[in-house]
């Protein structure tokens, strides 16, 4: 029973570390949140959906992510270069208004009907492990969500440009003192952001059903996440998916009435108890 | 509270410094304002038809908490998101009050009213020691929270879930009838008297000592703590203070449409909100007022082709990056304040 | 009036102060605190005035353990920090904020700061349309107001010229001397604090060095060694 809620916990925060995590690089990196990161996932899976028809599932999980990596970058010169001049709030409302605008767009053109995705045949079906059957695609999201918690960490950890955004993250002060180019930094960044929204939507499809209202979903719970774990600390938000996560699966299984609520008592309490977050982050002024 | 000839007037005869109270006018302002107030509560229900009427209401109450929402990010640089939980959350209450409390309507007024503001009070005491970007973030995510407790299956029974809550009341509220405040003619005096009040008492406190340490708080948060300041407590009450503008409107939304929909609790109201903020300006009590007019007739133009939220998000686009001083001057920080008595005036724009 | 015993001050795992002790009497001279870059001197006063927590250590102020006040409480008690990086309200007048200031802490006798601060010419310009040197001086004349006991300047020099600088000190040794208060002054500019201060503290790498008469200080080998020598 443990393992079982375990696994479907880790299964929800695969894909939520894929959203939160990006979030916190661009917040760490520029000051600035994302308000239309769930519109961006939204799209990821729309997205995800059309290719999934046409090319297959795989086919979907390598194209989008591409396609949602040239949106970053339009996103970074577009829109974020231009307002860097601006205050982090003006920012945030405009990332708002594309939000608002994108998730439009994509129910213009899809309709407003919730769409399923069928997993591909390899990873469907259950498969049984120590005496419990459990489904093949939520072991598939958890080695997902597990293989690119590494690849950030290891990029994070062991290359220049990822120690550049650890700098940046921890001191932004000291660091553009010290001259790095924030600007092909932030490209990065943006662009990376924009791809696992992308990841995150292909791999939401077979998981959970694709729906008109999904992005404010998604950025509501991307939001709590990065709060709880400190604004702009990345190893926070991951810690804070993984908690909210269980909370959400835990929630949905004791205390099903009020299940959808559970994520807002965790953000509440965790205000109370410790308004800074979880992480080394810059929630409070 | 007419923009221009108060503004020319009082940049005459101001005085220097926040001391509590308004500043000096000349009576010709104040007999110019009385006017547009007599007029304004009068010609419309004359002149106007049923409908031009139903949107003028709407568009009064869209600006109530357009004010609400303008206030707060003008004097406190806060963006607060969730606007319509308050607003539509007043309603439902009353409406819960009444069907299922069998309060009076007064009484049923009454305690949504409390209740309301205790939530508010109780929310903005955890969210409002924030930065401004995490309170955007939270009140955007308590807004949620909201929406989501209204449809959850338990309280189905009492909240209508998806099909909202029907009220009606026999009885009086301030000695008008049910008939009354349904009535678009009578409901628009009803409103403009209350939108008036609002704006007036806001007006007010952005221009007394509370507003110059909202914006001087806005301004460099740690120096007014260095300098002996409370900086949390003042924010506090700025928050309360306009969740009561939003929750007026929200009683008096419900008042009149007879009706409560999760919708009224949904993100999209709080989005129009901070548009029709954006649109007629976040200085000074007209500006947003004018904006939620505008917003309500606009939707009427665009609203049919199932334009409004893409319209929505373009225009938050378009008043913040192309018009950020004349608009927006609040924000960008070179046009806070242009007169030189601490009055969060409207802009010259 | 202030009594500094045992601090010390982390950042993370990097130690800024250690076992730092002070005592600075409200005897009307400026206290300057000097070091090499790194040496913990902003630290010090972040601590002092409540702007850091010290992971060991205790801040008396006026005989009372203060260590855990809160920054706002400590202003109100009559301790006053300026700011290394000028910190005011770019948006309003320089009167605005003095004024708004001067309500809060119930000070009726403003006009002797902005003399004394040579802000006059000022007073109706947006804050952030001065000239950078009137800035600093705004910045120090918001610690002024409100009649403070203990003053702590953090390189109210900084960004301007040896002759400004030491213009602002001559003024600050004469405003301490006339009001009997204690002041505490970090600074770069050796020259302007061996000028106008009664007494110096050396920092160095987060550790007290020396305190004395500028002349000892002058005069100590291991004061010349941490600046010219194996010193960051």
């Amino acid at each position: 029973m443990i393992a079982l809620l375990i696994a479907n916990s880790l299964a929800l925060a695969s894909l939520l570390i894929m959203l939160a995590s990006g979030l916190a690089l661009i917040y760490g990196l520029r000051d600035v949140i994302n308000f239309g990161h769930g519109a961006i996932y939204m799209l990821g899976a729309y997205l995800g959906y059309t290719v999934s028809l046409v090319g297959g599932f795989w086919l979907a999980l390598v194209v989008v992510p591409i396609l949602l990596a040239l949106l970053g970058i339009a996103f970074e010169y577009l829109a974020l270069r231009p307002l860097q001049g601006r205050s982090h709030i003006e920012v945030a409302l405009v990332t708002l208004g594309l939000g608002i605008i994108l998730g439009q767009i994509i129910i213009f053109f899809y309709g407003g009907v919730a769409r399923s995705v069928d997993a591909p045949q390899i990873l469907s079906g259950s498969v049984t492990v120590l005496n419990l059957s459990y489904p093949v695609y939520r072991i598939f999201l958890i080695v997902m969500g597990l293989g690119s918690c590494v690849l950030l960490a290891l990029w994070l950890r062991f290359t220049s440009s990822g120690l550049h955004v650890r700098a940046v993250s921890q001191d932004p002060s000291v660091a553009r003192m010290m001259g790095i180019n924030a600007d092909r930094l932030s490209l990065l960044v943006t662009s990376l952001s924009t791809a696992f929204a992308g990841v995150a939507g292909v791999l939401a499809g077979p998981y959970m059903s694709i729906d008109p209202g999904m992005d404010v979903t998604m950025i509501v719970n991307c939001l709590i996440i990065v709060v709880i774990g400190g604004t702009g600390s990345i190893g926070g938000a991951i810690v804070a998916a993984l908690l909210f996560g269980f909370m959400q699966v835990a929630g949905s299984v004791f205390l099903p009435n009020i299940a959808a609520l559970v994520p807002y008592i965790l953000l509440m309490v965790v205000l109370l108890i410790a308004p800074r977050g979880i992480g080394r982050g810059r929630v409070l002024s | 509270m007419s923009n221009r000839a108060t503004t020319a007037a009082s940049e005459r005869v101001a005085t220097i410094g926040a001391t509590g109270g308004p500043s000096l006018r000349l009576p010709l302002t104040l007999v110019a304002v009385a006017i547009v107030f007599v007029v304004g509560a009068v010609a419309p229900t004359q002149f106007a038809g049923d409908f031009v009427l139903r949107l003028g209401n709407e568009g009064l109450l869209l600006g109530m908490l357009a004010l609400s929402v303008a206030f707060l990010m003008n004097q406190a640089g806060l963006v607060a998101l969730g606007a319509a939980s308050i607003y539509g959350g007043a309603g439902l209450l009353f409406a819960i009050a009444m069907n299922d409390w069998n309060l009076t309507p007064m009484g049923a007024l009454c305690a949504s009213f409390l209740i309301i503001v205790v939530y508010a009070t109780v929310l903005g005491a955890l969210i409002v020691r924030t930065n401004p970007l995490a309170f955007m973030m939270l009140t955007l995510a308590a807004g949620e929270m909201i929406s989501h407790a209204v449809m959850l299956e338990g309280l189905r029974d009492y909240t209508g879930g998806a099909d909202g809550l029907v009220v009606s009341f026999k009885g009086t509220v301030f000695g008008m009838e049910a008939a009354d405040f349904a009535s678009p003619a009578r409901f628009w005096v009803v409103v403009w008297l209350a939108t008036w009040l609002a704006g007036l008492a806001l007006w007010a406190v952005g221009r007394s000592r509370l507003g110059a340490i909202l914006r001087a708080v806005r301004e460099n948060e740690e120096r007014m703590r260095f300098s002996g300041f409370d900086t949390y407590l003042p924010r506090l009450i700025a928050y309360v203070l306009v969740n009561i503008v939003a929750a007026v409107a929200g009683l008096l939304h419900v008042l009149n449409a007879g009706f409560v929909s999760p919708e009224s609790l949904g993100i999209s109201v709080s989005t129009n909100a901070l548009v029709a903020a954006l649109m007629g300006g976040i200085a000074g009590s007209v500006g947003p007022i004018l904006g939620g007019l505008i917003f309500s007739f606009a939707q009427d133009e665009f609203g049919g082709r199932g334009l409004t939220q893409l319209l929505t998000g373009i225009a938050i686009v378009v008043f913040i990056v192309v018009f950020p001083r004349g608009v927006v001057g609040g924000l960008s920080g070179m046009a806070w304040l242009r007169t030189r008595a601490f009055g969060g005036r409207r802009e010259t724009s | 009036m202030l009594q500094i015993e045992n601090l010390s001050v982390s950042y993370g795992s990097v130690r800024a102060l250690s076992d730092v002790d002070l005592e600075v009497r409200g005897d009307g001279i400026l206290h300057g605190v000097i070091g090499p870059n790194g040496a913990g001197k902003s630290t010090l006063l972040d601590a002092v005035c409540g702007r850091r927590r010290p992971i060991a250590g205790t801040v008396r102020y006026r005989n009372e353990d203060i260590t855990r006040r809160s920054v706002a409480w400590r202003r109100r008690q009559g301790m006053a920090r300026s700011f290394q990086r000028t910190s005011i309200f770019q948006d309003l007048t320089v009167h605005e904020q003095l004024h708004l200031v001067a309500q809060h802490l119930g000070d009726d006798r403003l006009d002797d700061v902005i003399e004394v601060m040579d802000l006059t010419g000022y007073l109706h310009q947006k804050a952030g349309r001065i000239a950078y040197g009137v800035q600093r001086r705004l910045d120090v004349a918001l610690a002024l107001i409100g009649r403070p006991h203990l003053l702590l300047l953090d390189e109210p020099g900084a960004g301007l010229s040896a002759a400004e600088t030491l213009h602002l000190f001559e003024h600050l040794r004469d405003l301490v001397r006339e009001r009997k208060i204690a002041a505490v002054v970090v600074e770069h500019d050796v020259d302007a604090v061996f000028a106008c201060c009664g007494k110096v503290t050396v920092l160095d790498l987060g550790r007290h060095l020396a305190t004395g008469t500028p002349q000892e200080i002058r005069a100590n080998h291991r004061v010349v060694a941490a600046y010219l020598g194996t010193a960051a």
